[in-house]
């Protein structure tokens, strides 16, 4: 049997882009930054990471900020995913290419001690939970 | 910078994905990758974003967990967008049941299943046939015949029921073991743990693992499982218990507006043109129940009155 491909209605994940991707660095901050593309990252805000009595410390625009590690559950990989070259045309198909893989990254938090109350924290919560539905059920008794 | 016409090129569009890690399976024809498409939600009949394995052998969910004023440093870029996407296996049967459903309400016969499965709005839903563990599941939720070497399938309630069941048993064991919190009143996640055991009800953990499982089916059939599970249909919101502070589903509240941008900024980008076809249209259409924000599971659906 035939789909129909629909090129508007597709995008294609190229897992080929998977052996050239980086391994970066992923920090998840707590304010919204109004740009995308190039920062000097390494320069000012990694080497003022410390490691505080009970969390990961550093100040990012004058702010001193809180943070901890967050593992990517087992069986799960961490991507950032991009689209460099939108089509023009409908007829053209689109296609995503992996940029960086990652198995942990950092949440950051203004104030409050990271926990696992945190949003961020709790949401890895979901693939055990979606795994739990989404199972096969065990066969008849 | 934007080398291109195209008001989009100049800048490319990223996101911060959690995968199972199956879906980068590597295809057997090189080229063949995963696909991203839209399918009809099974709960709302609506459209949502949904991805393919390499070979459709597997569905996956996609789950947007956001949080207002975040951003993201990839290596040496900022990402302004914060959300962080969820590729979660998904069970096709749900989205095949769905069909299965519509067809016994229209036709009530006995029917192949790629005659069940068809939809000129989501015509990429054809490709849930190739699912093999779903294709084989069938058998959960429908009465089967074979004539010749033809199988013919219709939807059966009880079935599906029972296999529900199935599902809600497995999903209160997971959400046991996870320590995931089902009561109404959430303090902290350490008051939580020494509180869970004394009062949270093995209702309460029913009642959270329908609320699951129900965003996966149409409600009728979601509200025939409540009586199957021999739950007593909640009065009031008014029921609920006074809280001080509800973490969890504090966050969701503010949380839930933005899921749809994914789909707003990436999928809908195309500006309607005279050319698009009556799938095209209906992929264009605004989706605002598809894709729910990961915090809301987590609070609870519902609170019973103690």
């Amino acid at each position: 049997m035939m789909c129909e491909n629909q090129p508007g209605a597709l995008i294609k994940m190229d897992l080929g882009s998977l052996t050239q991707t980086a391994h970066d660095p992923i920090h998840l901050l707590p304010c919204e930054i109004q740009y995308d593309g190039h920062a000097a990252v390494d320069k000012y805000f990694t080497p003022t990471i410390c490691q505080g009595v009970s969390a990961k410390e550093v100040s990012f625009r004058g702010r001193p900020l809180k943070g901890q590690e967050i593992k990517i559950p087992a069986g799960y990989i961490g991507l950032v995913v991009e689209e460099n070259h939108r089509p023009c045309s409908e007829e053209e198909g689109r296609t995503v290419c992996m940029k960086s893989t990652f198995l942990s990254f950092t949440q950051w938090n203004l104030e409050t001690l990271p926990s696992a109350d945190d949003c961020a924290m709790m949401s890895l919560m979901w693939p055990k939970i979606s795994e739990a539905i989404h199972r096969p059920v065990d066969s008849e008794e | 910078m934007s080398r291109k016409p195209c008001e989009a090129a100049a800048r490319p569009d990223q996101w911060v994905l959690i995968a199972r890690d199956s879906l980068l399976d590597l295809p057997k024809k090189p080229g063949d990758g995963a696909l991203f498409t839209r399918l009809r939600n099974p709960s709302t009949g609506e459209g949502a974003l949904f991805l393919f394995s390499s070979c459709a052998q597997q569905l996956f969910e996609i789950k947007v967990f956001k949080e207002d004023y975040h951003s993201w440093f990839v290596g040496q870029t900022v990402q302004h967008d914060g959300r962080l996407f969820f590729a979660t296996p998904m069970d096709a049967l749900f989205l095949i049941l769905y069909y299965l459903i519509k067809a016994e309400k229209e036709q009530g016969k006995f029917q192949p299943v790629d005659q069940v499965v068809v939809d000129e709005a989501f015509p990429s839903s054809c490709i849930l046939l190739q699912c093999t563990r779903a294709m084989q599941s069938l058998h959960h939720v429908t009465e089967e015949k074979e004539i010749g070497s033809k199988k013919f399938y219709k939807y059966n309630k009880e079935k599906t029921l029972k296999w529900l069941k199935k599902k809600v048993v497995q999903t209160v064991k997971a959400l046991k073991s996870n320590n995931i919190c089902v009561g109404g009143s959430v303090h902290s996640a350490t008051f939580i743990r020494s509180k869970q055991m004394l009062d949270v009800t093995e209702e309460d953990y029913t009642r959270y693992a329908h609320g699951l499982i129900s965003e996966y089916v149409p409600e009728e059939l979601s509200a025939d499982l409540l009586k199957y599970l021999e739950l007593p249909e909640l009065s009031s919101p008014a029921a609920q218990p006074p809280v001080k502070k509800r973490k969890v589903s504090d966050v969701l509240v503010e949380a839930e507006e933005d899921y749809t941008k994914f789909n707003s900024t990436d999928l809908k980008k195309k500006k309607p043109s005279n050319k698009m076809t009556a799938a095209q249209k209906s992929l264009a259409k605004v989706d605002k129940s598809g894709m729910k924000n990961i915090s809301s599971f987590f609070s609870p659906k519902s609170v019973s009155k103690k």
